[in-house]
């Protein structure tokens, strides 16, 4: 009795043995693609952004320099001027739109699929051909000039585009056009998981639907108003493809279009400066970190409470 | 919520709202279904929907108009994009056979088209491989690695950027020139972090009674993976496909990253900035070129919009 018990324990041990190693040997590659395309290049940039480094290697230690020149740097500061103020004005409206049209889709109407696919399908165009579509639309002699000309009853001329006072307005517009949609997917997420108890409750409370989702719905989309906020500044500090379609990657009229990601890949790729273009992705990182974990904080409280 | 290990450490975001409804037969995303009406609430309701309507359609003719307006233009001639004509008087598609014929597009759409494939076909196979393992073999530290994997997601592509460039322009170890390769490009997106998330939440909402049984006829773990979870998970799997194939086709980053100046390897979205660099004013053809962009993305998504929707959501959890 004994011995089988024995034989039994070993190959119930082997037979783990095997599940762990055929289990190691299936996240392998994935794993292994993420370290050294991740989590490598993770601490090799942290490395680098502390060297002078150009297109030879390694040309001299400059500490904490790269980071200092940074924030003395005008076309940085530009560049994150911009980006901030494409953040602040892109997320409130995102957000308030993608609600919105998540509340309007909630209802219980006809062909709602359909309008949420509409809604959606900005999002899905690629940035190329929608900002294309957008350059278009916003030249002198584009659409919306039309539309303002004949509302004005004059021919009007403004090259949104091309004037350095408008341009970082036509991306901020041009995105919050194509994005909102996704925004509206994760609030419907969000809406469907709250109880339908609640709003029968609120019904025979005899509360009026305004009130209901100033109330009730607003306040239970806590963890999705945390969410969407957190991945739409991410995707807005992010701002990259549209900045340089639009301005040829030269972040022009005037640096009006340049963004702290423009800045990066032209330093990175045209100057050949990868410590000082490292350092910069590192400043991006610690504010994308620190808002995520921020978001992870959030979340916990709004979880226990 | 499905139960799990760690599952009780993530917060019921979006994401995992998302991958779970992807598991029902249902609508995803559907909407709340409305609460009971109360006697004398009629009225109130009809005007509520009346406004609801309202809204949708003005919506939906802000969003839309952009749309028809670069298909019609991409129906006329140069001189008559000056007009405010809607509908273009004689149209015709000079514009597309000129993209196509004199701007290469032809070779754009196949590099897309190539590019995606084999990206779409890579993160199927591992995305499913690796999250079968992370939602159903034990192993030591499966919990750990996990959660690194999901960590991968907080490192922004700008700061991959300048390691990934010199790992590409001469690999350490193996001296490998990759920058201006499709080789390079694939190697830098075998799977993705979100992919491998979302099948292992599906798996995770597949009951064990079907591995159980294919043990019990002593089936290994590859082939229970491929006979038993592979035609349980169609809809992940459907999702997985078609989040990498749209991922992958409006890709600007890194093409232009690995591809520029070799105009041969272009996608159709570096195509589309070339263009738009060297003939800018050409709107006919620059729109012609853009609808050829997007329509076929948008024929995915007219028929597999449950997928692409449940797909999208789950995907947030990239940030």
């Amino acid at each position: 009795m004994a011995t089988r018990a024995r034989t039994d324990e070993k190959t119930l041990g082997s037979e783990k043995l095997r599940e762990a190693l055929v289990g190691y040997g299936f996240i392998l590659l994935p794993l292994a693609s993420f370290f050294v395309f991740s989590i490598y290049p993770l601490i090799y940039a942290l490395y680098i952004s502390y060297f002078d480094w150009g297109a030879l290697g390694k040309i001299d230690n400059v500490g904490f320099g790269n980071y200092r020149e940074i924030f003395d740097d005008f076309l940085f500061r530009k560049a994150l001027k911009n980006t901030l103020l494409y953040t602040a004005v892109v997320v409130p409206c995102q957000m308030a739109l993608g609600l919105s049209m998540a509340v309007i889709v909630n209802q219980a109407l006809r062909a709602r699929t359909f309008f949420r696919a509409a809604f959606y399908f900005p999002s899905l165009a690629s940035s190329a051909a929608i900002t294309a579509i957008a350059l278009y639309l916003l030249s002198s002699d584009g659409l919306l000039n039309s539309i303002i000309g004949s509302v004005r009853g004059e021919t009007y001329a403004h090259s949104w585009f091309g004037e350095s006072s408008t341009a970082l307005q036509s991306i901020m517009g041009l995105n919050i056009w194509t994005t909102s949609g996704t925004m509206m997917l994760f609030y419907l997420a969000s809406l469907q998981s709250i109880s339908t108890d609640v709003y029968e409750a609120a019904a025979i409370d005899g509360a009026g639907s305004w009130r209901t989702f100033w109330k009730i719905t607003f306040p239970l989309l806590k963890p999705g108003h945390f969410f969407v906020a957190v991945i739409s500044v991410i995707g807005s500090l992010q701002i990259f493809d549209q900045a340089f379609f639009v301005s040829g990657g030269g972040g022009g009229p005037n640096y009006s279009t340049m963004t702290i990601v423009l800045y990066l890949y032209n330093t990175a790729i045209n100057e050949v400066r990868f410590g000082y273009a490292s350092a910069v992705g590192i400043v991006l990182f610690v504010i994308i970190f620190t808002l995520t974990l921020g978001q992870r904080l959030l979340f916990g409280r709004a979880e226990s409470a | 919520m499905t139960t799990g290990d760690s599952e009780s450490r993530l917060p019921p975001v979006p994401p995992v709202v998302a991958a779970e409804q992807l598991a029902l037969e249902g609508e995803t995303a559907a909407g709340t279904p409305p609460p009971p009406s109360l006697p004398g609430r009629e009225r109130a309701d009809t005007v509520r929907r009346i406004l609801a309507y309202v809204g949708l359609i003005l919506i939906s003719i802000l969003f839309f108009v952009p749309f028809l307006w670069s298909i019609s233009t991409s129906l006329k001639s140069l001189p008559e994009t000056a007009g405010f004509n809607f509908l273009p008087a004689h149209p015709s598609f000079r514009a597309y056979d000129s993209a196509i014929t004199s701007f290469n597009f032809k070779r754009y759409f196949a590099n897309s088209v190539f590019l995606a494939t084999v990206v779409t076909m890579t993160n199927l196979f591992l995305s499913s491989l690796g999250g079968y393992a992370f939602a159903r073999l034990r192993f030591p530290g499966r919990e750990l690695l996990f959660m690194l994997v999901l960590g991968t997601l907080m490192i922004p592509n700008e700061l991959r950027l300048v390691p990934i460039f010199q790992m590409l322009t001469d690999s350490p170890v193996f001296h490998l020139h990759l920058i201006g390769t499709y080789q390079g490009y694939f190697l830098i997106n075998l799977v993705g972090a979100t992919t491998l998330f979302l099948m292992r939440q599906y798996f995770l909402t597949i009951p064990k009674d079907y591995e159980e049984a294919a043990k019990l006829d002593g089936a290994g773990y590859f082939k229970t993976y491929r006979r038993v979870m592979l035609p349980l998970a169609g809809p992940a799997l459907a999702a997985v496909t078609i989040l990498t194939f749209q991922g992958t086709w409006n890709d600007f980053f890194w093409p232009l990253i690995i591809f520029l100046g070799d105009e041969s390897k272009y996608t159709l979205p570096l195509g589309l900035f070339q263009f738009r660099t060297q003939y800018q004013t050409l709107w006919p053809q620059l729109m012609a070129a853009s609808v050829i962009a997007i329509v076929p993305i948008a024929l995915i998504y007219v028929f597999f919009q449950r997928y692409f929707i449940a797909g999208v959501t789950a995907a947030g959890v990239k940030g």
